[in-house]
């Protein structure tokens, strides 16, 4: 499939991402389909016409399918969901607050953005659904998962800016109850927050059955801290600034991420939730295509 | 050390400027956007600036060399080598008050050691002199370097008997350092800085840069009892002159004086004790029994018993009764002027009083005018006989007194005022006045003052018209320019005439209140008398009663016993420096007492009240803070001459240039690696 220019985000789709991954495409069929065997109890119920379950009308939604009884009954417009619908829902947590904007030649909105554009066209080509979040210290864009939401993730993605604070706990409570259908859940966020309230946050979602994936995207700038003159710090989502002097501090720094690094995938691991960390210095295609790698194997592990 | 110009080291706060900009331009310059300061933890800027400075010897070059160019333009000099080069040695004259108010207590104690204090204080090179002052000021040493006859001088030293004038010392201190070469010159003024005694002057002030040093030698609580100078009144008892003699005691302390005892000596022994109470700051006085005077002087003293301060707890004077001036009075005889008011006149005289013996110009003789020392010619006509006696009389040292009524006639003869002529009469048309008094002359110096006696409202009727002589001096003249009042000397004595009448003939005179001592001092000048003070005050200059004679040499006698030839030259005059008698005696022969002379103490001295020295400073130096115009005065020059002696200042320029020079090189080699 190749994303002509006119369709809004198409972007973010890297091509050379994709051929990276391209090979592994089975893998991450696998992969996937072995994330959704594990999700589903019945998979792969074909075009039946069970009904699963009511959930709340979206913008986008085809309105032939929303149940016109219950909107007698409530006033409220419920769509109806059906179990061979799809196999899966694909749905992407995009933290898009202040931070994110940080990065010298990539932003890492940028380079989550094309992360999540990629994992979502992956997904979709095999036929799961996709959604999308976008949040910052609330949920700015919501895309509930279909199977024919790409355009529309993907026309999402692009117009996503990082501009406002951001905080991680309130939106993730916030989304929980809209993951009454398990499904793959990815966030994809610099983590900015207390490894007990983001995973505090991302319980609900994982105790109602999907499955959580988080991408913890970071500039090296942010890892290393390379800064050499004394300089007042600007928190980009604040504007606070602090006089600092990294030559004194650097160690003191690159501790204290370390530290919040080794917080975050001790939590994730007791939590069950995949956790990986991205450095935006490298390509893209390599850290996916390891973290793909590293699914199969826990996959054939599990 | 000093600098010449010490405002351009306000140029040393520039050193901060370079290091402050330096670092706060960094701070401002750089402001990275990061995405949280979740893990940023603060570092305060201070710590900032110490660690950032990478090259402390290349910063340490810079900031010495900009302070070694300011320090160059401050002018530095060295102070100590500066005293070296110009001489640091001092001038110092030790002013010590040693009048008799300094024997209170131990302030005499106190000044010798105060001024040894000084002495001692002597630097090398340093000179000093030595003056001791009353009255007047004694210089013992002039600017010597011998610390030990310093010493032994003011050792042998003792309070006198003067009192207190700061005027001569502070002269003779500003003439000892004006004509020294030292470079600082000191006054140190040692006294009990008494408050009467001080008198500002602006003849008394130091030469600028004189450094004054006032040293008090005072008492908190003073207690004085002083004789005041006695009252003698004489009177006349079944022919003898008695006096009573009346004497006071002051009290110059803060505490009631009870029981005083005053005691009066005569010769040696005393006669009467008096008993008086004293208020503080007040006197009491007491007299004496009446006396009756013996020919011969007698020595008197009234005194007290000794307290604190024991020179002026006694006071001498000399009682001898008082002299008469012979006055011969002779007249035409017969029925003619009336001599009542002249003769009632001389009667009442008490001092002198006058012995008044009347004659007739035909009877003068030789051995009459011998007694008299004083000859009135009361308008009668002189022949050449009586004439040339009473001129002989004069130039003997006799007095003359012509009354020129109507029958006065003398012949034309040197010696005589002028030339009479005929009477003016004044009786018909507008009263004759008397005017023109030469109020210079000893007959009209008691009426020089105002209101002391008006001689414009007598009424002159008749006087006769006097050419006077060339030597003749007219003392009054009537309104109409002729003499009313003549006088010619004549050998020793003198002439006077009077062109008027002294009866109510011609004039009323006789009648208006100035009559009498105008009567009086005529006769009293002719006779040349002297009102002899009973006491002298020491520092004063005495007269022996008797006139100098160059065949008879004269010795005079001190209350020390001492022996001072008197020279007749001078008329035999000595000034009286002790308190005490002072025996005038034929040189030779010791019994023979000629003259005594009584001398005390000034009584002023005994009040003990001080006045501030700082006043005294502010007066003699023009700032009450004489060191600091000495200071001001005589710093500024020195230090210019010092520092162009010095040049410290090209050193310290050179050693900034080349500095900068070195740390420029640094500062390359620096960059240069860093690139």
């Amino acid at each position: 499939m190749q994303l002509g220019g006119a369709i809004p985000g198409a972007q973010f789709v890297d091509p050379a991402v994709l051929a990276r991954i391209g090979n592994l495409d089975l893998v991450a069929r696998s992969v996937v389909d072995g994330v959704i065997n594990g999700l589903h109890k019945s998979p792969f119920f074909g075009t039946s016409v069970d009904f699963a379950e009511h959930r709340g009308y979206v913008p986008g939604d085809d309105i032939r399918r929303v149940d016109w009884r219950v909107y007698a009954r409530t006033d409220k417009y419920f769509v109806k969901e059906f179990e061979a619908d799809s196999n899966s829902n694909f749905t992407v947590l995009l933290d898009i607050s202040a931070s994110m904007a940080f990065g010298a030649r990539l932003s890492k909105l940028d380079y989550a953005k094309t992360l999540g554009a990629c994992l979502t066209y992956l997904v979709h080509r095999q036929r799961d659904r996709v959604g999308l979040v976008t949040f910052d210290s609330d949920v700015v864009d919501h895309v509930p998962p279909s199977a024919k939401h790409l355009d529309v993730v993907l026309h999402t993605l692009e117009r996503a800016k990082a501009t406002r604070p951001g905080q991680l706990s309130g939106p993730l409570r916030k989304l929980a109850e809209h993951f009454g259908r398990r499904g793959v859940v990815v966030l994809i966020s610099d983590l900015y927050d207390e490894p007990e309230a983001i995973f505090e946050a991302l319980a609900p979602i994982r105790f109602r059955g999907s499955d959580v994936v988080v991408f913890h995207v970071m500039d090296p700038a942010e890892l290393e801290f390379p800064y050499s003159d004394p300089s007042a710090f600007e928190d980009l989502e604040t504007g606070e600034q602090l006089p600092v002097v990294p030559e004194s501090f650097r160690e003191k720094y690159q501790a204290l991420v370390r530290g919040h690094i080794d917080a975050l995938t001790a939590r994730a691991a007791e939590r069950g939730v995949d956790y990986r960390l991205l450095d935006t210095s490298k390509p893209l295609d390599f850290a996916l295509y390891d973290y793909l790698s590293f699914r199969e194997r826990t996959t054939r592990v599990r | 050390m000093g600098f010449l110009l010490p405002l351009f080291l306000a140029g040393l706060a520039a050193l901060a400027v370079p290091v402050a900009i330096h670092l706060i331009q960094r701070e401002k310059n750089t402001v990275v956007a990061f995405p949280s300061l979740m893990f940023v933890r603060r570092v305060p800027y201070e710590s900032v600036r110490r660690r950032k400075i990478r090259h402390w010897a290349l910063l340490a070059m810079r900031l010495l060399a900009l302070a070694l160019i300011v320090a160059a333009f401050a002018r530095p000099f060295v102070r100590g080598s500066a005293a070296a080069l110009t001489g640091g040695a001092r001038e110092v004259v030790v002013l010590v008050d040693r009048s008799y108010s300094m024997g209170y207590g131990t302030r005499w104690t106190r000044a010798q050691a105060a001024a040894q204090g000084v002495l001692d204080a002597l630097g090398q090179g340093d000179r000093a002199s030595l003056v001791f002052f009353g009255t007047g000021a004694e210089v013992a040493l002039q600017s010597v370097d011998d610390r030990a006859r310093l010493t032994a001088a003011l050792a042998a030293a003792s309070p006198g008997a003067e009192s207190t004038r700061y005027s001569p010392a502070l002269r003779v201190a500003g003439t000892i350092v004006s004509e020294s070469t030292r470079p600082r010159k000191e006054v140190v003024l040692i006294s009990d800085f008494q408050k009467l005694a001080w008198a500002p002057s602006d003849e008394d002030r130091l030469p600028a840069g004189t450094v004054l040093t006032p040293v008090a030698i005072t008492d908190t609580d003073t207690r004085n009892l002083s004789v005041t100078p006695v009252a003698v009144r004489r009177s006349r008892f079944e022919g003898q002159e008695r006096a009573t003699i009346t004497g006071g005691v002051t009290n110059r302390g803060s505490e009631q004086a009870d029981g005083v005892t005053l005691a009066l000596e005569l010769n040696g022994r005393v006669v009467e004790t008096q008993t008086v109470n004293v208020a503080p700051q007040a006197s009491a006085g007491a007299s004496f029994a009446p006396i009756t005077l013996t020919p011969e002087p007698m020595r008197a003293v009234v005194r007290l018993a000794d307290d604190a301060l024991a020179a002026d707890n006694r006071f001498h004077f000399v009682l001898a009764p008082t002299r008469p001036v012979a006055v011969l009075l002779a007249s035409a005889g017969g029925r003619g002027a009336d001599e009542t008011y002249l003769r009632r006149a001389l009667a009442i005289g008490e001092s002198p009083r006058f012995d008044v013996t009347t004659t007739t110009v035909d009877a003068l003789t030789d051995e009459a005018l011998a007694a008299a020392r004083v000859l009135i010619v009361h308008d009668a006509p002189l022949g050449d006989a009586a004439a040339a006696r009473v001129l002989r009389f004069a130039e003997r040292g006799g007095g003359v007194f012509v009354v020129a009524g109507a029958r006065a006639s003398w012949p034309q003869a040197a010696g005589f005022p002028g030339t009479l002529a005929a009477p003016v009469d004044r009786s018909r048309g507008q009263i004759g006045r008397l005017g023109g008094l030469e109020f210079g002359h000893a007959v009209f110096a008691p009426f020089r003052a105002a209101r002391s006696g008006d001689f414009s409202s007598v009424r002159v009727y008749g006087y006769r018209r006097l050419a006077a002589a060339d030597t003749t001096q007219v003392l009054a003249r009537y309104d109409d320019g002729l003499p009313a009042l003549a006088v010619t000397p004549a050998g020793r004595g003198a002439v006077m005439v009077w062109t008027s009448s002294l009866d109510l003939g011609w004039n009323d005179l006789a009648l208006k209140p100035v009559f009498l001592p105008f009567v009086h001092q005529t006769v009293r000048t002719l006779a040349g008398f002297e009102d002899r003070p009973a006491a002298l005050t020491v520092g004063q200059v005495a007269t022996p009663d008797s006139p100098a004679d160059q065949a008879r040499p004269r010795v005079v006698v001190g209350p020390d016993a001492a022996r001072l030839p008197l020279d007749a030259a001078r008329g035999d005059t000595f000034e009286v420096t002790q308190p005490g008698f002072y025996d005038v005696r034929d040189a030779g022969a010791d019994d023979t007492t000629t003259s005594i002379v009584a001398a005390n103490v000034d009584v002023a001295e005994s009040d003990l009240a001080s006045v501030d020295p700082a006043v005294v400073t502010a007066a003699v130096t023009g700032t009450a803070d004489a060191q600091a115009a000495a200071a001001a005065g005589a710093a500024p020059p020195r230090d210019e001459v010092t520092e162009q002696s010095q040049r410290l200042w090209w050193y310290l320029l050179l050693a900034g240039m080349l500095l900068l020079i070195g740390e420029t090189v640094v500062a390359s080699r620096l960059s240069g690696g860093a690139v």
